[in-house]
């Protein structure tokens, strides 16, 4: 028996003016690293490296539920509400994170719709963190599905998520991790994978904000699997092209959820990320 | 390809949890390689018939199109990116979907699982 280092935990932020209870997991010490889950996923997504005895050794890694997702509530009168997210409330969550869990400069990691977003921190709220790691983002891809599918009286929505998202996993990928990383997509919420995707297919409001990222201030490095459907490495490319001193990493052997689909197979990929990231010192620096 | 699907035909039906996957799908799909025509018919998740075409009278509820090629290297037991997944070969310009693609979608777990048992080691779509 073995009882693993992830310490899960409670805090209540303010979003939209209405408290947020988020559930956040973290592990480590160190350098603060903010782990963001792609959509209609969680915090179980980032489990592996959490658990990874040398990163953690000088990291403290840390990744929390957005609202709607795994163990955070949705606000109170959801079943009213059709859940949305945007740009604007995602950038609002993440920030009052930050804020309430006292993070200084983390460092922030994040996959597809945490890769997006951010990117938009680095352009809006650059000085907030010491730097970026985007996984499987880019500036904006229309949906080439249907994102209303995903939520329908008649059908199970998670079922049919996963059943379409695993079109990026890699056929790299170990099956058991396969199957775990597709788990968290069967298990979302009514709506919830669909409201995340209106935010990831449908604001493109990054293009514009690209040149804005100052990458001598907080560095940008994007990383892509080249099994990503939804964001190719021509997505990546484009995207890291477009902001001045990002750099870029394909996986050749990876897809959409690299973190969870593959955990040995993106762990080399994720030091080097960290090994571009500025130590601690930087902020006295 | 009509021995590949055939071959298929017998593998479904030792995959007990396929079988109850596709317990509700009773549907006649169109698989049309380079003009090839081949109607494969589902009776609640059985792969009951491997028709060839061509056939203007079968009706179907979605098609899947792709060439040759594109089909051979879906069926590697690590295909290239792209070329392992049906939506990956309609990404890529090697595939097209029509039809009902809402009743291809509600039944895509059985029906993505079903193309793959022809991959060597019976890999995950």
């Amino acid at each position: 028996m073995s009882i693993e280092p992830i310490i899960g935990q409670y805090v209540t932020v303010t979003v939209a003016g209405a408290p947020r209870r988020i559930y956040f997991e973290s592990a480590g010490q160190g350098r603060p690293i903010l782990c963001l889950h792609t959509a209609g996923a969680d915090t179980r997504q980032w489990r592996h490296l959490m658990n990874d005895a040398e990163i953690t050794a000088q990291n403290r890694l840390i990744a929390f539920d957005m609202p709607w997702h795994g163990k955070s509530l949705p606000p109170e009168g959801f079943q009213t509400e059709e859940y949305l997210l945007t740009t604007g409330s995602y950038i609002e969550t993440v920030l009052a994170v930050v804020d309430a869990l006292g993070l200084d400069r983390p460092v922030l990691a994040g996959c597809s719709m945490g890769g997006r977003i951010a990117l938009q921190l680095a352009a809006l709220h650059g000085a907030r963190f010491s730097g970026f790691i985007a996984i499987e983002a880019s500036d904006f891809q229309p949906a080439w599905y249907d994102i209303d599918w995903f939520h329908r009286p008649d059908a199970h929505g998670g079922e049919m998520g996963a059943a379409l998202v695993s079109a990026n996993i890699s056929p790299f990928a170990p099956e058991a991790e396969r199957w775990n990383t597709l788990w968290m997509f069967m298990q979302t919420g009514p709506g919830v994978f669909r409201g995340d995707l209106s935010f990831y297919t449908r604001d493109d409001s990054l293009i514009g904000r690209l040149g804005q990222i100052d990458t001598g201030q907080t560095p940008v490095h994007l990383i892509v699997g080249a099994y990503d459907l939804t964001c190719t490495p021509e997505d990546a490319k484009r995207t890291a092209d477009a902001i001045h001193g990002a750099t870029l990493t394909v996986m050749d052997e990876l897809g959409h959820f690299p973190m969870s689909e593959h955990p040995e197979g993106f762990r080399p990929f994720f030091l080097d990320a960290l090994a571009q990231m500025p130590a601690r010192k930087s902020k006295a620096a | 390809m009509i021995e590949t699907f055939r071959a298929l035909q017998s593998q479904l039906e030792d995959r007990p949890h396929l079988l109850r996957l596709g317990r509700l799908f009773s549907e006649t799909v169109l698989i049309e390689v380079e003009g090839q025509e081949v109607y494969l018919t589902f009776d609640k998740g059985h792969l009951v018939a491997i028709a060839e075409g061509p056939s203007r009278k079968t009706p179907w509820r979605f098609a899947l199109r792709t060439d040759a090629d594109a089909l051979r290297q879906f069926w590697q037991s690590r295909p290239a990116p792209g070329f392992h997944d049906i939506f990956g070969l309609v990404k890529i310009g090697h595939g097209r979907i029509d039809g009902d693609i809402l009743c291809l979608v509600k039944n895509l777990r059985f029906f993505k699982e079903v193309m793959a048992l022809a991959r060597a080691e019976g890999g995950a779509a």
